[in-house]
């Protein structure tokens, strides 16, 4: 008998009382909601020690992306174009594709990678972040990160959230929620243990 | 009388500085989990939702992992069984073996130090190099976790400080965690970028989509899987859930409990192979199907492996994770050493005040202290003498002559004659001002002595 078969055997054999499946609804029902999805969010993003800046009417979108990051020089881009509430605006500060890299090890050193992100949910700041360009990493490797988010993209919580997502061709798919962090060393929080040390939601 | 956990607590406690820190920053991370959880007035019944859901995936393991399977491999992944430790290290080698890989990165998982998969797969020639940050000082120490999310929380700066001056070239005394924690970052994007294979493990598997979840707050196990094309994944069990409505109620829960954060920095949804690159998911039993016939003991494969019930726990705070004998510690690690070897691990079950607080926090509801107390009625199956058994079970007996004592308070005098000394550090009146605490559950105790488990 292949290990397959013995260890699904023993699950039959050993499992006692069958419990029903529970009925997600009331919890979904009862789950946290916020009268200012804006305000929370931007609030919650702080927490998670990032921060949510909300693009005003007139606003030039990479003009504010350099003002956030002055001193990135190697910036990352998978976007080419946005929706705002103000129009279209076209990413041209993103100087190259990071899937013209040979390898994913050579986007080490990215200063700042522009990302399209889905949806924000507002009670834990988390971005669902849909893989879309062949090299992951870019997601990962950048000292830091700007995802630019639709304003009107915001949810309550991970029950609204959930079944809005998509993993997409790539298979792969994220939630992000601030900068990279570890608290390993006395319990210090130190941004940027791996990931990204700084991370921008700008709400278009 | 003094048991294996006794006399190692003890011994923790002889640090007198780092046991008082180790317990104050413990309580410290317990008290944002009451914080946090307290911004959600929907939380018990978050809680109830998640032991439900747990209970009902737990009862139906055949379906749902067959649907895994399914699901898993039409996304391009292969699936593979092992039925114990040595099978799965036996097909994670197998792998590795088959594409020549030498470098092999790593993030945390349980369920690789339950197996002995690092010192397997060096013995056979492939370094391993663990990538959370908290792993990595352990493994160049030669050191295991002390706890199950903080695994180096019993390790000051300084050591650590000493150690990247051999490993990574710091600068001597210069112990600042942030200067600390950039050199490893700097140190180990070499070890990502050079790793021919990297393996995360899973705190969640989907069956209807196939997908593997993986939690962390440093980005570790996103590091190790974008840059090598193969990547290992291996999970527990018992860590399949339904759906992804179901991880809705779960990753609301996770970080909350554990470590009082909203939610884990990144929450991977691993489901497809990268693209010219392999996935393989190892299902891995190594006694867990076991468990499922034992009714007493059943709900310990709902756990999330959060860390809460350690952070709680009176003892774990003042004893530290090494005093327990199974390498998890804490009330849940105490169940789970009991089945898996218990002639072996029993000494750990004395490791218990009864207070009730781990099962009072955890997300998943486990019971943890009812199946501690009722381990402790079983110890004579396992050949534990009287003696040591009476010493183990006095303070519950207390507890049961004289109830009363307990809705009082727990630093009441004529219980602390019945606590091991250690456990007097600080006074005991501490463990009264624990908010939220411990009642001692009128309802399990009356549930339990109905169902005649209590033994006078
Ligand atoms: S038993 Fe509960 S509290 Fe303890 S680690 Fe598991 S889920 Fe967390």
């Amino acid at each position: 008998m292949s290990s397959r078969e013995m260890i699904l055997a023993n699950i039959r054999k050993n499992t006692q009382t069958k419990y029903e499946k529970p009925d997600y609804r009331s919890i979904e029902e009862h789950a946290i909601r916020y009268p200012d999805l804006i305000g929370q969010f931007t609030e919650v993003m702080k927490q998670m020690g990032g921060q949510a800046v909300l693009l005003q009417e007139g606003d030039d979108l990479n003009a504010l992306i350099r003002s956030l990051y002055p001193e990135a020089k190697r910036i990352a881009s998978t976007v080419a174009e946005v929706d705002t509430a103000f129009g279209k605006q076209t990413v041209d500060c993103g100087a190259f594709h990071p899937d013209t890299v040979a390898a994913p090890g050579d986007l080490d050193g990215t200063d700042l990678a522009i990302v399209q992100g889905r949806l924000g949910v507002c009670e834990n700041g988390a971005v669902w972040i849909e893989q879309e360009v062949e090299q992951r990493a870019v997601y990962f490797i950048a000292e830091a990160l700007v995802i630019l988010l639709d304003r009107k993209a915001l949810k309550n919580n991970m029950h609204e959230a959930y079944p809005l997502i998509e993993t997409g061709k790539y298979g792969f798919g994220v939630f992000i929620s601030g900068p990279s962090k570890t608290a390993d060393i006395e319990q210090a929080l130190v941004m940027g243990a791996h990931g990204a040390r700084s991370v921008t939601v700008v709400l278009v | 009388m003094s048991t294996k956990h006794s006399e190692a607590a003890e011994r923790f406690q002889k640090n007198k500085s780092l046991a008082a820190w180790h317990d104050e920053t413990l309580w410290m991370v317990r008290a944002k989990r009451d914080k946090i959880s307290r911004q959600l007035p929907e939380w018990e019944e978050l809680r109830q939702m998640a032991h439900d859901i747990k209970m009902y995936s737990n009862s139906h393991l055949d379906e749902l992992l067959t649907e895994f399977e399914r699901n898993a491999t039409a996304n391009g992944a292969v699936v593979h069984w092992a039925k114990d430790a040595e099978e799965y290290c036996r097909i994670v080698h197998g792998i590795l073996n088959d594409h020549g890989v030498h470098h092999f990165i790593k993030s945390k998982s349980m369920l690789a130090e339950e197996c002995g998969l690092n010192d397997y797969l060096e013995e056979k020639g492939i370094e391993v190099v663990e990538s959370d940050l908290g792993e990595r000082i352990l493994q160049l120490m030669h050191k295991k976790p002390s706890h199950i999310v903080l695994p180096a929380i019993h390790i000051k700066k300084e050591e650590i400080g000493e150690l990247f001056v051999r490993e990574m070239g710091t600068e001597p005394g210069n112990n600042d965690q942030t200067y600390l924690t950039h050199a490893a970052r700097k140190n180990l994007r070499h070890k990502f970028i050079e790793a021919e294979a990297a393996m995360t493990g899973a705190n969640f598997a989907v069956a209807s989509t196939g997908e593997c979840v993986v939690c962390t707050n440093e980005g570790n196990a996103d590091m190790g899987t974008s840059q090598p094309k193969l990547q290992i994944t291996a999970f527990g069990l018992e860590k399949i859930v339904p759906d992804r409505e179901a991880l809705g109620v779960f990753t609301r829960l996770l970080a909350r409990s554990g470590t009082g954060q909203p939610i884990t920095t990144y929450t991977s949804h691993y489901r497809k192979p990268r693209p010219g690159g392999e996935l393989h998911i190892i299902i891995v039993d190594n006694g867990r199907s076991e468990i499922l016939a034992d009714r007493d003991h059943v709900q310990t494969l709902n756990c999330l492996r959060c860390g809460a019930c350690m952070n709680t726990c009176p003892v774990y705070r003042r004893s530290g994770g090494y005093s327990y004998t199974y390498f998890i510690p804490g009330p849940i690690g105490i169940n789970l050493g009991m089945l898996k070897a218990p002639e072996v691990y029993y000494d750990n079950v004395s490791a218990c005040s009864l207070c009730h607080s781990c099962q009072n926090v955890c997300p998943a509801k486990v019971d943890l202290a009812d199946q501690i107390y009722n381990w402790r009625q079983r110890l004579q199956q396992y050949g534990v003498a009287s003696k040591s058994k009476k010493f183990m079970s006095d303070g519950m007996k207390q507890l049961m002559e004289h109830p009363a004592l307990f809705n009082a308070a727990l630093g009441v005098a004529p219980l602390a004659n019945h606590l091991p000394r250690f456990m007097m550090y600080n006074g005991l009146n501490d463990w009264g001002k624990e908010h939220d605490m411990p009642r001692f559950a009128q309802e399990s105790f009356n549930e339990m002595w109905k169902k005649n488990k209590i033994q006078k």
